[in-house]
């Protein structure tokens, strides 16, 4: 069973105060850290363990620029086999078609059975470069898949719907799945783990090589025009509630008690 | 006729006893074989220098065994009327072979005394084995297992010493020499023989009986847990040796993750459960205990190592059998505080908590089993310095207001180097000593400064959960910025930083060259109040009418030795009683905050470490309860609310009391500190 | 190309809320530029939806098969692709739930559409699709200009849009008599009027009992966001949003919850929704009607205590 797991780098942002740069169209990256995206670390973490117990070999790619490789060397540390990253340049304001054009083309004589992604990304979270790939590449697809079951040619997988309710669908392999979190625990990286695979070689690729054209990719071949970034209104509708921690606690206590909170 | 010693008398063939004696010290030599060729897989990277202190625990701990007595001195005793027994009926048996190969000297006056002297030998051996089964099975001493192991061995021991008095008793009711109530016990025995014919009838076979049992018991000895004979001593002489660097690039995916001193120290234990009864969590009812960690260790690293491996089918044998028992569960270590109190009481120190350590860098390097929240804080760590919270930008914080020299905005750091830590600087009640301290350093006109923000973890949380590449990158940081700055003397809020910082560090450091060496001066703050106290410059005016307690941190006190600088500091007040826990100094109880189990969820059984400690603060009657670690505070302070002590009992770092102290206006009468 | 069509979704025999949230910004929409908006219903033995559906739309297309009896992308992609051919909307709107996330992307591709997920906002300029995203996680918003195009995919988040729209239209159906299906809903918390919610904030599990004390203290049902039930710390029935419950309750209080909108999804019509978060550019504090900015674990002992001496 081989496996291609496309990955991405994102910045970290839950406790961090983001601030965005004059122009408006990005957020400032200095102060930020970067790390896997949290639904492809759920990824990588399912294709080896889909390795671990049927065989066959994990490839990584990623699209971005050098620092990304520290997202596939803790893909190769977790288990993957190979990586490969395409380079960044010439796909600069790439919407997420764009974005699975680099990733088609650069998977496309990769031999796999399956291929997984990460439901959205947690950055700009379009949710939808594993599908269009699948598409481009012309196989069976599954979205926010919670659980896999290998069959004989082909996968059963379970699928989260609403209102804590799945759905079971099986398919043909070569198939493409985007994991949702929490269907497996993701193993820890140790510096160790990263410093053993350090002598991996990471293939490197560009849109030139994989013969994209300016037309298809960047900001060219993207259908948005134009994107203007702003921070939403602060604490717009709540009342933050000020004052020593006794007098915050006693104001929500009659808060709650007016409510009709206290039986 | 002058007394003499007869060998072989009546024994035929000889010879047969010496193929016996031959079969059993090869048995023998394959036992301590298959030790040896697990030892030799243990990670070694430094030199062992040759070490006159090894020689003298060597003496004081294996041969008069000090440390059996420290705690105990029943098994003290016992186990010395063993060890003196065994080894002087040891000495006896070689000079017998001495008199009959090389040199017949076992006769006249000496033969008198060293007839008695057996006797005696023998009669204490009997007595320690029989107060040891009557300590193990009728006082059912609760650290005491009662595996089968533990009866045979024993009953072993004394088959043999008492099958060589009958032997004896048969001999002399034979021979009736006339020198033979010096042999005191043969001699008694002897007279339950009437007939001499009978008596050497028998005598052969009993003989043979005896033989067979003395041969056995050396063959067995590498089979059991009477190898301590051998490992024990080896353990204690390197016990004091210094603790090995093993750099993460140089280890290789083969190296085992134990060093071959671990492995020694785990054939030294005999079980003797003195690790269990002080260990904190297992007294806290968590399932884990140290010495089941030993054990687990010392047989699978047989087992994976032992010379019969050549065999595959009897690995596979091995394997089998031993994936039917019920073994230790290896995520339990993660339970362990690294409190350090199994070591201190081990008579073959043996260190658990490095061990655990060790055991845990396998956990990590493969990071399957690694516990979820454990995780997060070492991801938090890599990429935010600190296991608190995502960020970097809040670790000054703390200090906002109180305008203290950013050494990292300095070109040359002047003064002290207040290392804060990364709980003293993120968490909120934590921060309060670091306000406490920095008043206390400018009471007393201390220049001092910060790294500020960019004061980076010193590794120990990375290092104790054994991500030992992490500790190495944090190492790197931090001895890269003392160095920028050009920061000599360093003060640590806690004992965790202040202990890697002296002892973990220069292990690696000594790998460099000389000139790359980190050069600075370490202290805990405790150490340097003390100091202060000590030239006048901090001096209490007022007194202070009220009792105190005090909690020894397990890295500051059972790590450091650091026992008395705090109380030296706290009797310095004037009006301050203070009074003892059960638990104090070495014996001192841990919070269970260390061993970064503050960062992990699931561990506490029904009642936590932490409350056990504070109930034992408050039997003591104190008001309050010192302790001079961030993470002591902050468990012990959730304590006190988990057990309602909110209102009889306060909790505090030496630097808060110390500022409390310092800031008492002068009211003659009395002082109630709790209105304050 | 003056049309904007709205795939309905449904699930069990009911339409879903998102279907009258899109017919909603359809209708807006349609209004301001002159387009008129239909609706299509994908299934097997769908009438009764029909019927529920003409009132807030011009014109209702069904696609009845019993190969559409079930969700299936392969069978939902190419009857939206023959609708879609027959129609050449503008617009073609689909719902940014586990439905349309698994549809919209394919669709795109299949058809080499403009795709934009997960909208709040819409907007037409001079025949310009304009729409408002949010991203990192609700900490910023992203306004979004289209190129030029005859025919636009967009994803609409659940929530962004009232479901209370008017139904002051009739447009013509193409009906099929069935049975009308029974409600087969998932459940929902019942009878609680109070809940108290966890988040990743809680830390770890030792913690929770905290908040259970908490809970006790008002009467409330402890419930949480998903990352705690990802990490068993409660179980997945207690997850509110998108994946886990829809609830409503009297008083809804976020503790250590960052207000991603799945889980605002879940929660947002509580009467009164109170979050404590350390962070005071959480996104929760945009939908919270009080805030308090504090640690958590600082806040809940005291509060608790308030609570209990009265
Ligand atoms: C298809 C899909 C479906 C989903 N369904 C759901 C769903 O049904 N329900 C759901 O909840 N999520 C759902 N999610 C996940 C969602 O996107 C978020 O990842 C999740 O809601 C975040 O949970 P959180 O707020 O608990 O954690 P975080 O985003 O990590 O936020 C933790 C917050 O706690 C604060 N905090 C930390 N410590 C403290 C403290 N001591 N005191 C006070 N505040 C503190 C932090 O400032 C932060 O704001 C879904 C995602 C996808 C893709
Ligand atoms: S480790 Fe030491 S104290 Fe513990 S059982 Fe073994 S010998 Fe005894
Ligand atoms: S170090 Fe402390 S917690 Fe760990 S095993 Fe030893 S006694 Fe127990």
């Amino acid at each position: 069973m081989n496996i291609v797991v496309c990955v991405k780098q994102v910045p970290e942002v839950t406790d961090a105060e983001l601030e965005i740069n004059r122009e408006g169209t990005e957020i400032l990256k200095e102060d930020l850290e970067f790390d896997i995206n949290e639904w492809d670390n759920y990824a990588v973490e399912e294709a080896v363990l889909i390795k671990e117990a049927h065989g066959g070999k994990v490839t990584v790619v990623t699209l971005g620029d050098e620092d990304c490789e520290d997202v596939l060397r803790t893909a190769l540390a977790m288990g993957a086999d190979e990586a490969i990253r395409i380079d960044e340049q010439g796909f600069e304001f790439s919407d997420a078609a764009g974005i699975a054009q680099g990733l088609y083309h650069a998977v496309r004589d990769v031999p796999f059975d399956l291929l997984l992604t990460g439901a959205q990304g947690s950055d700009d979270g379009w949710a939808q470069v594993g599908l269009t790939l699948a598409e481009l590449l012309g196989i069976s697809y599954a979205s926010l898949v919670v659980g896999v079951e290998i069959g004989e040619g082909t996968i059963t997988v379970h699928r989260e719907l609403e209102s804590n309710t799945q759905e079971k669908v099986e398919m043909p392999l070569p198939a493409a799945l985007t994991i949702q979190t929490g269907i497996n625990n993701p193993r820890y990286v140790s510096i160790m783990g990263i410093q053993k695979v350090r002598r991996i070689e990471i293939k490197e690729t560009g849109s030139k090589e994989l013969g994209l054209s300016e037309a298809e990719i960047g900001s060219q071949g993207s259908s948005v025009a134009s994107q203007k970034l702003s921070l939403p209104p602060v604490g717009e509708g709540a009342e933050i509630l000020t004052g020593s921690l006794d007098e915050i606690c006693e104001k929500t206590a009659q808060i709650i008690r007016d409510k009709g909170g206290v039986m | 006729m002058t007394p003499f010693r007869t060998s072989y008398w009546h024994i035929e063939p000889v010879w047969v006893f010496y193929l016996l004696a031959a079969v059993a010290v090869v048995v023998f030599l394959f036992g301590l074989f298959a030790h040896v060729s697990v030892w030799v897989r243990g990670i070694r990277r430094q030199t062992l220098p040759f070490s006159w202190r090894g020689i003298s625990n060597l003496f004081l701990d294996g041969f008069l065994g000090r440390r059996i007595f420290k705690g105990d001195i029943a098994a003290g005793t016992m186990h010395l009327l063993i060890l003196w027994g065994f080894l002087g009926l040891f000495v006896g048996t070689v000079l017998i072979s001495v008199d009959y190969w090389v040199y017949h000297f076992l006769k006249g006056a000496f033969y008198i005394w060293y007839s008695a002297g057996l006797e005696i030998l023998g009669l204490m051996l009997t007595a320690g084995l029989i107060w040891s089964l009557i300590r193990r099975y009728l006082q059912r001493v609760p650290r005491l297992e009662r595996r089968f192991e533990d009866l045979a061995v024993v009953v072993f021991l004394l088959l043999v010493v008492l099958s060589g008095f009958a032997v004896e008793g048969l001999r002399l009711a034979a021979q009736r020499q006339e020198w033979a109530r010096w042999s005191f016990v043969g001699h008694w025995l002897s007279l339950l023989w009437v007939h001499p014919q009978g008596a050497l009838a028998a005598y052969p076979y009993l003989w043979w009986v005896h033989a067979f049992l003395s041969l056995g018991l050396i063959a067995f000895i590498p089979y059991c847990k009477l190898f301590h004979i051998l490992a024990a001593p080896t353990s204690i002489y390197l016990e004091n040796q210094p603790p090995q660097a093993i750099p993460v690039e140089t280890r290789s995916p083969d190296d085992e993750v134990f060093s071959y001193r671990d492995m020694i120290f785990f054939d030294a234990c005999t079980r003797c459960g003195r690790c269990v009864e002080v260990c904190p969590s297992t007294g806290a009812g968590e399932p884990f205990s140290p010495r089941d960690f030993i054990v687990w260790a010392r047989e699978n690293l047989l087992r994976k190592y032992h010379p019969l491996n050549y065999f595959t089918w009897l690995t596979r044998w091995a394997n089998h059998r031993h994936t039917s028992e019920q073994g230790f569960d290896p995520q339990k270590i993660w339970h362990c505080t690294t409190c350090r109190a199994c070591l201190d009481v081990c008579p073959v120190y043996v260190a658990t908590q490095d061990a655990i350590r060790q055991a845990r860098s396998k956990i990590i390097e493969e990071g399957i089993q690694v516990p979820s929240l454990l995780t997060q804080t070492l991801k938090n760590l890599y990429k935010y310095d600190n296991p608190w919270e995502a960020t970097k930008k809040k670790r000054a914080q703390w200090s906002q207001d109180l305008e203290i020299p950013d050494f990292s905005e300095t070109e040359e750091a002047e003064g002290l180097c207040y290392f804060v830590g990364c709980t003293t600087s993120m968490d909120i009640r934590a921060q309060k000593l670091a306000r406490s301290f920095a008043w206390i350093l400018k009471h007393v006109q201390i220049p001092f400064g910060t790294l500020g923000k960019r004061e980076p973890c010193c590794g120990d949380i990375a290092r104790r959960a054994g991500e030992d590449g992490l500790f190495e990158k944090q190492m790197e940081d931090c001895v890269e910025l003392f160095d920028r700055y050009r920061i000599r003397e360093v003060v640590t809020s806690s004992p965790h930083c202040f202990n890697t910082l002296q002892n973990e560090y220069p292990a690696f450091q000594a790998l460099k060259p000389p000139e790359e060496q980190a050069n600075f001066q370490v202290r805990h703050y405790t150490q340097l109040l003390r100091e202060l106290v000590k030239v006048g410059s901090l001096w209490f005016e007022n007194p202070l009418h009220v009792t105190v307690t005090y909690h020894d941190p397990c890295y500051l006190g059972r790590y450091n030795q650091v026992f008395d600088a705090p109380r030296e500091v706290i009797t310095a007040i004037p009006g301050v009683t203070l009074v003892e826990m059960a638990h104090n100094r070495a014996n001192s109880l841990c919070c269970g905050g260390g061993g970064d189990r503050v960062w992990q969820e699931n561990l506490d059984a029904d009642v936590k470490m932490a409350e056990i400690r504070i109930r034992e603060a408050e039997a003591t009657g104190a008001e309050i309860l010192i302790t001079a670690c961030p993470l002591c505070l902050i468990m012990l302070e959730d304590a006190r609310k988990t057990t309602s002590l909110e209102h009889t009992l306060q909790v505090m770092d030496l630097n808060e009391f110390v500022q409390m102290a310092l800031s008492l206006e002068h009211i003659p009468g009395e002082q109630s500190v709790r209105r304050r | 190309m003056d049309e904007i069509l709205v795939l309905a979704e449904h699930r069990q025999g009911e339409l879903r809320d998102i279907t009258f949230e899109m017919l909603f910004a359809a209708n807006t929409l349609g209004k301001e530029n002159g387009l008129a908006t239909a609706g299509l219903l994908l299934g097997h033995e769908t009438s009764g939806l029909a019927g529920k559906l003409k009132g807030a739309c011009d014109r209702v297309l069904v696609i009845e098969d019993p190969e559409l009896a079930h969700y299936n992308a392969d069978q939902y992609l190419m009857a939206l692709e023959t609708a879609v051919k027959d129609r050449k909307p503008l617009l073609t709107l689909i719902g940014h739930t586990a439905m349309g996330m698994d549809l919209a992307p394919a669709m795109a591709a299949r058809l080499c559409l403009p795709l934009v997920t997960d909208c709040v906002e819409l907007s037409l300029e001079e025949g310009r699709l304009g729409v408002l995203r949010q991203i990192y996680g609700g900490k910023i918003n992203a306004q979004l200009v289209m190129k030029p195009s005859d025919h636009y995919l967009i994803s609409l988040r659940t929530g962004a849009f009232d479901a209370e729209v008017e139904q002051g239209k009739s447009g013509d159906v193409e009906t099929i008599p069935a049975p009308a299906w029974t409600n087969l809903r998932g459940r929902q918390f019942a009878g609680a009027d109070i809940l108290v919610s966890i988040g990743r904030g809680i830390g770890k599990p030792e913690n929770i009992p905290l908040a259970q004390k908490f809970a006790d203290a008002i009467g409330a049902t402890l419930s949480c966001s998903r990352p705690v039930a990802d990490e068993e710390w409660l179980p997945k029935s207690r997850q509110v949003g998108t994946s886990g419950k829809t609830v409503r309750p009297k008083v809804y209080i976020a503790l250590g919850i960052s207000g991603a909108y799945q889980h605002q999804a879940g929660m947002k019509n509580a009467d009164t929704i109170i979050a404590v978060n350390k962070d005071p550019m959480a996104p929760i504090f945009a939908i919270a009607h009080y805030g308090i900015v504090e640690d958590l674990l600082q806040v809940l002992p005291v509060l608790t205590e308030h609570l209990a001496t009265k």
